[in-house]
């Protein structure tokens, strides 16, 4: 296998291997979170603790476990570090906590972090893993952002909380899953009409 | 065979390895998770008795409640209310005086959907409490009701109705326990 700049390996989750843009991973929590541009972030890192966290050990065990038994090792793996982000958040914030609720715990079948696990950290070794595991979080997390910004600011008329307009009644189905489904449709379309016209 | 038991063997340590993680873990927040569910508490019985000094933790029947003290005076009982929501529990206080005159209600744990159920939690720009919870203010308590007294959230009935009835059902409960 060709190795990579270590660099790349971060660069890639950025934009290249965008896991929500690009990959199309993890759209479930995606459309669930991305009502508020605070529970974006706060899904976001809490996604990116997770995946560095099970990233390392998956790589650090992947030349113990056998092939046939693998999945069950790193869901264990994944569900020890979700479980220690939901502790942490309810006893440090426990009004993100609230108000990401249920979407925590269900950060263990998040198929970006499960999809590094099986195409990255099994196959690499630590560090490459940590760098790819901040590459896709970040990755994840800025998409969160970008994503929960326009539905925040169309369905709710606020940003971070605060309201844009008293006036302004907003639509508001784009904070409910249909407005989700829209926002990242379009923003694809976007990402892809742009890729393509630079290739050519 | 051997197979198996190398299976077993790895499985058994990572698991074992995630349990004493998770058991440390769960050791060092539990107190601060303890800590913040009693002081969001006690803030919100303050806000839905703000005539009262102290509270009194009692429980009757299953039923959860604090006496609200106004030096040794008894002004009224605080509630907790569980309501069925549209998508998990509802975790109210309701505040209730002595002829059941509600004082005030506050929810202080809810899984409703954001733009919908949520609402019953949404305070306006430039007010301080949510309008939803607002409305129970000074009703009696047996006869609240939504689309009778208490304006349902638009498109969230289900939402309104498990705040309202928990409410009334649970107060009345504990109103005829006292009693007897």
């Amino acid at each position: 296998m060709a190795k990579t700049k270590l660099l790349g390996e971060f660069v890639k989750g950025l934009w290249k291997e965008n896991p929500t843009f690009r990959i199309v991973l993890g759209l479930c929590p995606t459309l669930a979170v991305s009502t508020s541009v605070n529970n974006g972030i706060g899904m976001g890192v809490a996604a990116t603790f997770v995946l560095v966290g099970s990233n390392i050990f998956v790589s650090l065990v992947r030349n113990i476990v056998p092939e046939k038994v693998r999945i069950p090792c790193y869901i264990v793996i994944i569900a020890t570090f979700v479980t220690i982000a939901d502790l942490f958040m309810k006893a440090y914030a426990p009004l993100l906590s609230r108000s990401l609720g249920m979407f925590v715990p269900l950060i263990v079948v998040n198929c970006i972090v499960l999809g590094r696990a099986e195409a990255f950290s099994s196959k690499e070794p630590p560090l490459r893993s940590i760098l790819d595991a901040l590459g896709m979080g970040v990755g994840f997390t800025w998409a969160l952002i970008v994503i929960s910004a326009i539905r925040e600011t169309l369905g709710n008329g606020t940003i971070m909380g605060f309201y844009l307009s008293r006036t302004f009644e907003p639509p508001l189905f784009m904070i409910l899953a249909p407005g989700a489904l829209l926002t990242i449709g379009v923003l694809i379309a976007i990402i892809n009409y742009f890729t393509h016209k630079r290739q050519g | 065979m051997s197979q198996l038991v190398r299976f077993g063997l790895v499985l058994g340590v990572i698991c074992l390895a995630a349990t004493l993680v998770l058991a440390v873990t769960y050791e060092i927040t539990k107190p601060k998770i303890e800590v913040q569910l009693n002081t969001e508490e006690q803030s919100a019985l303050r806000s839905i008795m703000p005539l009262a000094e102290s509270f009194n933790e009692k429980s009757l029947d299953g039923i959860e409640y604090f006496e609200a003290l106004k030096g040794k005076d008894l002004v009224g009982y605080c509630i907790r209310v569980v309501g069925n929501g549209y998508s998990g529990y509802i975790r109210i206080v309701a505040g209730v005086d002595l002829d059941g005159t509600i004082e005030g209600v506050a929810v202080l744990e809810h899984s409703e959907t954001p733009g919908l159920g949520a609402k019953i939690n949404e305070v306006k720009p430039g007010e301080s409490e949510p309008w939803f919870l607002k409305q129970f203010k000074g009703k009696n308590v047996r006869t609240i009701a939504v689309k009778k007294n208490i304006d349902a959230i638009t498109g969230a009935t289900i939402s309104s109705r498990a705040v309202t009835d928990a409410i009334r059902k649970t107060t009345d409960d504990l109103f005829s326990k006292l009693k007897k």
